[in-house]
């Protein structure tokens, strides 16, 4: 049979993406359960655009490497939020400072190649799905009409200064509760948090345009080849890693 | 320069580093940065008649020693397959190895009709031994894998691998089976049927309760799969998969008799694995006066390594 032209190879799967780089734990802060955790890299890493996310791994942690959306890297230093959760993030927050780790990436779309540029959003918040969206309040001041970032447990306040956060505990309120309240007509709007979180924001934004929200799906290669983090859409079925991880809400119907 | 080439079946590898079928997609989303010179061969993610969506989320897990994934077995299926995709698969510089699935020998020889007339495809595996899919490890019986394996075989010139499963049968009659029915070669092991339980719910992670093991932890039980099937067929081709994470493990499969080594969950750990492989392998054998990778491969069988001025061991 006859097979169509091959299309040229992806040249740009290179460099960083491909090997990891040593890093350093250099300083962390931690706070009811959650950690703002800084890596200094060996080697520089091209700079994440808000909404990317590097994989972490560690010779003492599990085989698999962990994804994290960093807050910012700046002048070889990776800042992170993470919760303390599992054997990676536990190690984060428990190793020594000066424990040594591995980087690869930054990998998937930025936010802003994923949205409309032509209205403000309102971030939508929830535990170490905020991390990117500091990344984006940093990146696109312009187009951040405000930030419900919302915590359980009282003492994050202390990690993340950036905004006034919404923290339940202290008062009953939920970040999905709080942007119902404050979102306005004519805002778009972007969200990243646990998967509750985020389907109570499809349910309470299902219609409306530029809704956008962002995957916390576990990854695994993190170069689109395995499918680990494939999700169907309308479409036909997506990678978080390469894809996403920002997908507009109508192409996930199944969060509603 | 110690020689990594590994010539079997009239085809030259470059070296034994096979990326397995399923964490290197297609070849092309690794893009030109993989390093390719160092790869002897891809093996497509597992191609079916018809496109499958695959299992819904969570796909993959932690485990002590590997991780567990349950894709399940998601492709276009055969059309978009040959219409869309095979084009970029025969351009990787390397071999190729084209992975199928069907849930009946007639479907199987069906599927594999589709490719008779195509140049460019080096070798076929049939996989008999998906743990992911309802039904997906065919390869249980000696019957069952003798009635697939010569559905796909036929009068075909194109060399047919047999992809077993290395918890699920007694291996030696299952390879006896498939290459009986005309297998020119057998891929040993698919992940695999392993579990975990969410703690806090009390119920299976994954929502087919199952999926596949891979990494570190299967590397004792895929040896010991290649190890006998070796000793049983020493002239067969075997691709020894499972476990494969750095040059020990390498090391220890082509000792125990495999040809060619598949890098599962390695390559989707550390995309630049193979070339730090080949280059590592290649110093391994010069510091001990090689001249060829030949010289290891089921050196397990014949008493050792020969190292000279010591005695032999492995």
């Amino acid at each position: 049979m006859k097979v169509r032209q091959a299309s040229r190879m992806r040249a740009t799967q290179s460099g960083s993406l491909f090997s990891w780089s040593g890093a350093a734990l250099v300083a962390r802060e931690s706070a009811s359960g959650y950690a703002r955790v800084r890596l200094a890299v060996d080697r520089p890493l091209p700079s994440p655009a808000a909404g990317q996310y590097v994989l972490i791994r560690s010779a003492d942690g599990p085989a698999l490497p962990r994804a994290f959306s960093p807050i910012c890297v700046e002048e070889g230093e990776i800042d992170l939020l993470i919760k303390v959760s599992g054997v990676l993030r536990e190690g984060l927050a428990r190793w020594p400072i000066g424990s040594r780790l591995e980087v690869r990436g930054p990998y998937g779309a930025p936010y802003a190649d994923r949205i409309s540029l032509d209205r403000a959003y309102l971030l939508v918040g929830g535990g170490c799905g905020v991390a990117p969206l500091l990344a984006f309040a940093r990146a696109h001041r312009g187009l951040v009409a405000g930030a419900v970032l919302g915590f359980r447990p009282t003492g994050v306040e202390r990690l993340v200064p950036e905004f006034p956060l919404v923290i339940e505990e202290v008062s009953g309120v939920t970040a999905t509760a709080e942007a119902r309240r404050v979102w306005q007509e004519g805002q778009g709007l972007i969200a990243c948090g646990p998967e509750d979180m985020l389907r109570a924001i499809a349910v309470d934004h299902a219609g409306r345009p530029d809704v956008y929200v962002s995957l916390e799906t576990r990854i695994g290669c993190g170069i689109g080849a395995c499918l680990a983090c494939s999700v169907p859409t309308p479409q036909g079925n997506r990678r978080v890693c390469r894809d996403g991880p920002l997908f507009a809400l109508e192409e996930l119907p199944w969060l509603i | 320069m110690a020689d990594l080439t590994v010539a079997r079946l009239g085809l030259t590898f470059r070296t034994p580093v096979v990326l397995a079928s399923g964490p290197a997609g297609f070849g092309a989303e690794l893009g030109e940065g993989l390093g390719w010179a160092s790869v002897g061969a891809l093996t497509t993610k597992t191609v079916t008649d018809a496109p499958r969506c695959g299992n819904p989320q969570p796909r993959l897990l932690e485990a002590t020693g590997g991780a567990i994934n349950a894709i399940g077995l998601e492709n276009p299926g055969i059309d978009r397959f040959l219409e869309e995709i095979l084009a970029d698969v025969l351009a990787l510089p390397t071999r190729r190895i084209i992975s199928l699935a069907a849930s009946t020998p007639e479907g199987l020889a069906a599927l594999i009709e589709r490719l008779d007339d195509v140049e460019g495809v080096d070798l076929i595996e049939i996989n008999l031994s998906c743990p992911n899919v309802e039904g997906g490890v065919i390869g249980r019986s000696p019957e069952a894998v003798r009635r697939f394996i010569g559905a796909a075989c036929g009068e075909r010139a194109t060399p047919i691998l047999a992809k077993l499963a290395g918890d699920a049968g007694d291996t030696v009659a299952l390879c006896e089976a498939a290459l009986h029915a005309g297998a020119a070669g057998l891929v040993l092991i698919n992940t695999v049927r392993a579990m975990r339980i969410d703690r806090r719910t009390g119920v299976p992670f994954l929502h087919r309760a199952y999926g596949g093991l891979s990494g570190p932890a299967i590397l004792p039980i895929a040896l010991a799969r290649v190890y006998e099937a070796r000793r049983a067929f020493p002239d067969a081709l075997i691709v020894g998969t499972g476990g494969i994470t750095d040059l020990d493990s390498l090391l220890e499969m082509e000792m125990a008799g495999a040809d060619l080594v598949g890098i599962g969950l390695g390559i989707m750990i550390d995309p630049g694995l193979p070339e730090r492989l080949a280059g590592e392998l290649a110093t391994w054998l010069e510091a001990r006066g090689m001249d060829s990778v030949e010289e290891v491969v089921g050196c397990a069988h014949r008493g050792g390594i020969g190292v000279s001025g010591q005695a032999a061991r492995c």
